[in-house]
């Protein structure tokens, strides 16, 4: 039992630094300045104030850890875990809710282009980022669509208020891969400015050799930004940030004797420009617009036969003006509230025209201070949209300090996440198998067109059916929690519960004369993860600090538990071919979900060596893949499982001539692979060198 | 008197449950025996497939004498690739299709194969011009085809009743559909549209009971 020695090896370890914390007196006061967040209310608030699960990565964690891009960092907090679903994307889960119903920010705005519903969030560089903010549960009270499971918000560097300043870095690792960072910024009287540029570049790896191809093949990518901050005075501030990201990456596979080569090219450009209006002393507004787009440009060659074997393309593009305000009451309250207006519209493959999603939403949050140990949070958004339902999305939040060590927090909210535009515009047909999936709003015409052309052996949902609106998944999400908190070291418990309805999934609605099925969208999964959520954060001595985190989370769903609660589903022992009831205990839960993450994270710094080390072990129990033996759900006969693993990451940086800052490290110092987690390749050493000027 | 031949030893221990529940039926009448059976490899090839439109003969099978055969007229179902046909209803419309001659009907209930007892009460289907009676595609019927194996695995606990063209019922479960029935198959390796199902076939016309 690995996993078992591991607890009790933390478990230990944390008994032991706890008593040595208590029994040291040291009257030296750590003054540990409290971070402020901005994402789980729109206005800058004390991490520790909040009354909802939040988690704060500073830059200082990220240098130390020796990330590169977002998920790497990502992966290693509490609760964070990075999965490769199905369709082959990978994206982030937390609380055990999938990457399609986690929001994606960039100071505040929305990042669009998913793949299957996932964000990649290694698109993302950490160069120019100053802090990464995660509110967990649902957020859509004030960022509307996908925020059901919560938000990450990438906070970027802002340009100080100094003269001319910059750095550059480079880094080196395995794989050829390579990072290129370059930051430069200035500032004037009332003007500041900077420019940030990044290059990032591997020659992938195989963890497969038995098959053709790389699993990731090689790649590279630019990320540009500039910003410009103006202050008119100082109750006027304007500010903009346009921000460019190319990558190119290969594509090289041979299928049945033939060679096939290509690339995919993907192009984003983001432009957010915002005006900070302070009205008085207690009411202030931001004016704000956001503009984005995401091309996907794939060629695939097949070289054998010296021809164009598929193009396909895909353009996203978001439009959105938005006006916020705060109102101060006595130092008591905030009122905040905001109005907009969302323009949404994709063109891509698979869809016969560019189709368009117009949005109105309004909302407001009360955020106040009822009594000196009881801050409460209320609010509410309206959502008007062109193709669904309006949506209504409450929270509610309290926080109650019992005494200066212990509090206790509570939320309760909704969150939704609107029919995306290939749940209702697709048209696909599988040419190798047969099958094909309509989107739902061109199902009907689809159908009968496939009807007139004597391809429909049967339709199995009626005309009736399939006119029927398609709702909005929508999620209810529960957090009960308690933070400790004395000088040396604090801990933070968290119970979770995320009941999901109406969950959008494949049905088949037509079966072809080839024998295949002609598949649609619709409502009907109904789910639920819960689990409990631990972090400790102690200070050992004043350079020394170590994190323990821990989740435990169960998912299921709730159609499949009916269904073995009625004996409806069986499964063929494999042992001796006799088919058996699957019990409630045999039900595993959902896909990609695993009992158990838990982390330990070392961090020492030596002052008078002007060096940092830092440590991070991560574990994540077993989890299955799909279901591998026709039932529908993942019982214990399924084979798709990925074992329970754990990754070790490590890096060590040392400052020198004052502006110089040398770091080696490596990732995956276990050496851990699985040809079923394509994302993370075998141990990978690093060396980086950075200039401060 | 009580007898059970039973040809698949593995399916010895659990059928015990029906080997000790057959001695109430001790009567006055003699009655034959309800026997259960193993057909392996049964081949149903087909042509075309994958987009293509699919042809090629049916292999035919009879349970009276729990053989395939090649007759026109005395049998019972029907294989070619996945889809499984009925000596019952109207033909569907696919190509090289038998004739039907009898009146055959199938229906599918969830269970395993020991719990399903009888053939009484059971909504019988029969194929005609708008889809088999055992319902083709991927988790319609009998059969899921799992898109990420590529792999045609029987949904476990579907059990197909039939009534016979004789009018005699049978159940079947179906336990592969790859050659010498791998516990695990490679789909690109192992052979595929090789049936192995057992069957309970009662020889007394008429009689529902199925174990």
């Amino acid at each position: 039992m690995k996993f078992k020695s591991l607890v009790i090896n933390c478990l230990f370890l944390m008994f032991g630094v706890l008593t040595y914390a208590q029994v040291e007196i040291d009257t030296t006061q750590f003054n540990q300045l409290d971070e402020v967040i901005l994402t789980a209310t729109r206005t800058e608030r004390q991490l520790s104030s909040l009354p909802m699960p939040v988690t704060l990565v500073s830059k200082k964690t990220i240098n130390q850890s020796g990330s590169v891009r977002l998920d790497e960092i990502l992966r290693e907090q509490t609760g964070i875990v990075t999965v490769t679903d199905e369709s082959g994307f990978e994206g982030v889960q937390m609380q055990g809710i999938a990457s399609d119903y986690i929001l994606i920010l960039i100071d505040g705005v929305p990042l669009v282009g998913r793949s299957a519903g996932n964000f990649d969030l290694s698109r993302l560089t950490v160069g120019n980022i100053k802090q990464i903010e995660v509110v967990k549960g649902p957020s859509s009270s004030l960022y509307g669509s996908e925020a059901l499971g919560g938000v990450i918000n990438i906070i970027t560097e802002k340009p100080s208020q100094q003269d001319l300043e910059g750095s550059a870095s480079y880094r080196i690792g395995r794989f050829s891969q390579q990072d290129i960072n370059l930051e430069l910024s200035q500032a004037f009287d009332q003007l500041r400015y900077s420019v940030f540029m990044n290059r990032f570049s591997s020659q992938g790896y195989d963890l497969n050799t038995q098959t053709e191809g790389q699993t990731v093949n090689p790649f590279e990518n630019y990320t540009l930004n500039a910003r410009v901050y103006y202050d008119f005075s100082d109750r006027l501030k304007f500010s903009s940030s346009t921000r460019f990201f190319n990558e190119n990456q290969d594509i090289g596979f041979s299928n049945q004797d033939e060679a096939f080569n290509g690339d995919t090219q993907q192009n984003e450009w983001n432009l957010h420009t915002k005006l900070d209006h302070e009205l008085s002393s207690d009411f202030e507004a931001t004016y704000e617009l956001y503009y984005t787009s995401y091309k996907v440009e794939e060629s695939v060659f097949n070289s054998t036969l010296n021809s164009l074997s598929s193009a396909n393309f895909f353009n996203q593009q978001l439009l959105r003006p938005e006006v916020r305000t705060n109102l101060r009451f006595n130092e008591k309250g905030i009122l905040t509230t905001g109005l907009g207006y969302q323009y949404e519209s994709l063109d891509r493959t698979f869809f016969d025209d560019q189709v368009n999603f117009n949005s109105q939403y309004l909302y407001a949050q009360y955020d106040v201070d009822l009594l000196d140990q009881l801050n409460i949070i209320a609010g509410l958004r309206f959502d008007n949209h062109s193709e669904y339902s309006n949506q209504l999305s409450p929270k509610l939040a309290m926080r109650y300090q019992f005494s200066d060590q212990l509090a206790l927090k509570a939320s309760v909210g909704r969150g939704f996440k609107a029919p995306d535009f290939r749940q209702l515009y697709f048209d696909f047909l599988n040419s190798a198998v047969g099958y094909v999936v309509l989107g739902y709003n061109v199902a009907a015409d689809k159908l009968e067109e496939l009807q007139n052309q004597g391809q429909i052996l049967e339709t199995v949902v009626s005309q009736n059916e399939l006119n029927q609106d398609l709702d909005a998944e929508s999620s209810t999400g529960y957090n009960l929690g308690f933070t400790y908190k004395r000088d040396r070291w604090n801990a933070e418990l968290n119970f979770f519960r995320n009941d999901f309805t109406n969950l959008i999934d494949t049905r088949i609605i037509a079966r072809l004369n080839n024998g295949q099925n002609v598949f649609s969208y619709v409502n009907f999964d109904e789910v639920f993860t819960t689990g409990l959520e631990f972090n400790s954060n102690i200070e050992v001595t004043k350079n020394f600090t170590l994190n323990a985190g821990y989740q435990l989370l169960y998912a299921y769903d709730k159609t499949n538990l009916d269904r073995i609660e009625n004996n409806q589903v069986f499964v063929r022992n494999p042992a001796n071919n006799q088919t058996e009831l699957v019990s409630r205990s045999d039900y595993f839960g959902l896909v990609n979900r695993s009992r158990h993450n838990a982390n330990l994270k070392l961090f020492y710094d030596l002052p008078k060596l002007e060096t940092d080390v830092s440590l991070r072990l991560l574990y994540r129990s077993k989890y299955a893949q799909f279901d591998t033996n026709g039932n529908g759900l993942i019982d214990t006969y399924d084979t798709s499982f990925v074992n329970g693993f754990a990754t070790v990451n490590f890096a060590a940086s040392k400052q020198f001539f004052n502006d110089f800052r040398l770091q080696i490290g490596a990732n995956n110092l276990l050496d851990y692979t699985d040809a079923n987690i394509p994302s993370m390749p075998g141990i990978q050493g690093f060396v980086k060198l950075n200039y401060q000027f | 008197m009580c007898t059970m031949k039973i040809k698949n030893v593995i399916l010895g221990l659990a059928l015990s449950f029906g080997l000790f529940s057959c001695s109430d039926d001790d009567g006055l009448v003699p009655v034959a025996a309800v026997e259960t059976e193993t057909i392996s490899n049964l081949h149903a090839p087909q042509t075309g497939g994958q987009g293509q439109p699919v042809g090629g003969d049916f292999t035919k099978f009879d349970f009276s004498s729990g053989t395939v055969t090649t007759s026109e007229t005395d049998w019972d179902i029907a294989f070619r690739g996945t889809t499984i046909a009925i000596n019952g209803g109207e033909a569907t419309g696919t190509n090289d299709e038998p004739e039907r001659n009898a009146n055959a009907g199938a229906a599918i209930v969830d269970g395993t194969f020991d719990t399903v007892t009888t053939a009484a009460d059971l909504n019988f289907s029969q194929d005609s011009p708008t889809g088999f009676a055992i319902p083709t595609g991927s988790d319609n019927g009998w059969y899921n085809y799992n898109f990420m194996t590529n792999i045609v695995a029987p949904i476990p606990g579907k059990i197909l009743v039939f009534r016979t063209a004789e009018g005699n019922y049978a159940k079947v479960e179906i336990l592969s559909y790859y050659k010498d029935a791998p516990a695990e198959p490679d789909p690109f390796e192992d052979e595929t549209r090789y049936y192995t199902f057992n069957y309970v076939y009662n020889p007394n016309s008429g009689d529902t009971s199925l174990e």
